[in-house]
């Protein structure tokens, strides 16, 4: 009864260690995609004019979700101490604890860092709309990938469990 | 804590991090009488005292450091502050103002914005409350402002004569409250910021900046009713032609101009139209008089 229980651990186990492969990579679209969608809302922002970082930063914060939000929350907290960490540092460190989003999602975001506030509105508004593009690109290509790899982590982790279960008794 | 010396602090908070230590290590009397931070590229910060400018003991300001204080200064929004760039300044909270120089960007033949930063200053704003204290019973026959010049040389105390009326023509100290327009063209005399002016020019007091001083006077007569219309440094013909067009509504004026006296002013055609049109009733001269300044009021009708 108790190698019974074991073996059915082991599989079940194995068999989720799998599924959570499959699940890091949904979370991953799913942190691109709210990524992108808060520099959707950064952009219809700044096609309504030039309004200053921290009032658009509070609004943003309020509307994003997921790291969107997450970074937008950051940044309007530390615009109150830019003495101390400049914006394009801050941007940077902030961006830098989006884990979620990935090497290559966070590349997309960095160069906005030296872009944002710093420009007239047109050419931050072409910047950020340049990385949400990337964003979403990115997003479609993980998502692509996630169906055929998120397939392949599920058998892989369940027959692990199968495996070393045969193994084990 | 002395309000002059708050107001240098107040100030100093727009200056990164190192310059700020320099700047808050001067004594809190020397704190007091600091006119103005100075920071070139190169050469250590300096503060204008009334007997002259003294460099602080620091390091030279880097480039780089003057390019926080704009991005401190404007909350890193340079973008939505980007007006006032090209014109080669920056207000910030409680009216300070940060001059600025540099390589100009230009687009279309303009100045578009200000790169490569070479020099700051930071003029503190202080307001001298009752200053017009002198003056202000001559100006008010009856109680009731009458059209008004102030005349003085440049560094006299024109704007701050001309911020003080306001203010009491618009609470009504010493004289009939007047809803009073200001067309404040640069920010000096109202300093706006985020809509609420820095420096107290009254509660009856509408104020529109950063647009040119004829256009803001027309905009200020259709829109605010006001009774009384107030603008600093009069020097174009179509600052003259607006006041026209308010005098002949029954508006009261009251503005400022540069020159020394009465004779200076019929010399330049622009102000001599004004003589010639009698806008003003009374003109106030100011003149240096030991530490402070003496005013003079003349009769122009």
């Amino acid at each position: 009864m108790v190698k019974l229980m074991g073996a059915v651990l082991v599989a079940a186990g194995c068999g989720w260690l799998g599924f959570q492969g499959a699940e890091g990579l949904r979370r991953r679209v799913r942190a691109l995609r709210d990524m992108a969608g808060g520099l959707l809302l950064l952009e219809r922002e700044l096609e309504l004019g030039a309004p200053p970082l921290p009032g658009l930063m509070d609004g943003l914060s309020a509307r994003a979700c997921g790291p969107a939000k997450a970074l937008f929350e950051g940044c309007r907290a530390g615009l109150e101490r830019l003495s101390e960490e400049p914006f394009a540092l801050l941007w940077r460190r902030l961006t830098q604890e989006q884990s979620s989003l990935g090497e290559e999602g966070r590349g997309a975001l960095l160069p906005l860092g030296e872009v944002l506030g710093r420009y007239d509105s047109q050419a931050q508004l072409e910047s950020v709309s340049a990385a949400r593009r990337q964003l979403e690109e990115l997003a479609a290509r993980c998502e692509a990938e996630g169906r055929r790899q998120g397939r392949v982590y599920q058998a892989l982790g369940l027959c692990s469990g199968v495996f070393l279960v045969i193994l084990l008794l | 804590m002395e309000p002059r010396s708050k107001a240098y602090q107040q100030a100093a908070g727009a200056l990164p991090a190192r310059l700020r230590r320099e700047a808050l290590s001067l004594s809190a009397s020397d704190q007091g009488r600091v006119e103005e931070l100075r920071l070139r590229a190169g050469w250590p910060m300096t503060a204008r005292l009334p007997e002259g400018e003294v460099p602080l003991d620091s390091p030279p300001v880097r480039p780089e450091e003057l390019d926080q204080l704009v991005e401190i200064a404007s909350r890193a929004s340079v973008h939505a502050v980007l007006d006032q760039v090209r014109q080669g300044y920056l207000t910030v909270e409680g009216g300070h103002r940060i001059g600025l120089c540099g390589t100009a960007a230009l687009r279309d033949g303009e100045i578009h914005t200000l790169r490569r930063l070479s020099s700051a200053n930071l003029r503190i704003a202080r307001q001298v409350m009752g200053v017009s204290a002198p003056v202000l019973d001559g100006l008010c026959p009856g109680g009731v402002l009458t059209d008004t010049l102030i005349l003085s040389p440049p560094g006299l105390g024109k704007t701050t004569l001309l911020r003080d009326i306001i203010r009491r023509v618009s609470e009504g100290e010493g004289c009939r409250p007047r809803r009073v327009a200001l067309a404040d063209e640069r920010g000096e005399v109202a300093a706006l910021y985020h809509g609420i002016p820095q420096l107290e020019v009254g509660r009856r007091t509408d104020v529109v900046e950063g647009c040119p001083k004829a256009q803001g006077l027309m905009l200020l007569l259709r829109a605010m009713g006001p009774q009384v219309l107030a603008a600093d440094e009069i020097t174009a013909p179509e600052d003259v032609a607006a006041l026209r067009t308010a005098a002949g509504c029954g508006v009261t004026l009251l503005a400022t101009a540069h020159g020394a006296d009465r004779t200076d002013l019929e010399r330049r055609p622009v102000y001599r139209a004004l003589l010639e049109e009698r806008l003003f009733r009374k003109l106030v001269r100011i003149r240096p008089e030991g530490p402070g300044r003496a005013y003079t009021i003349e009769e122009l009708s």
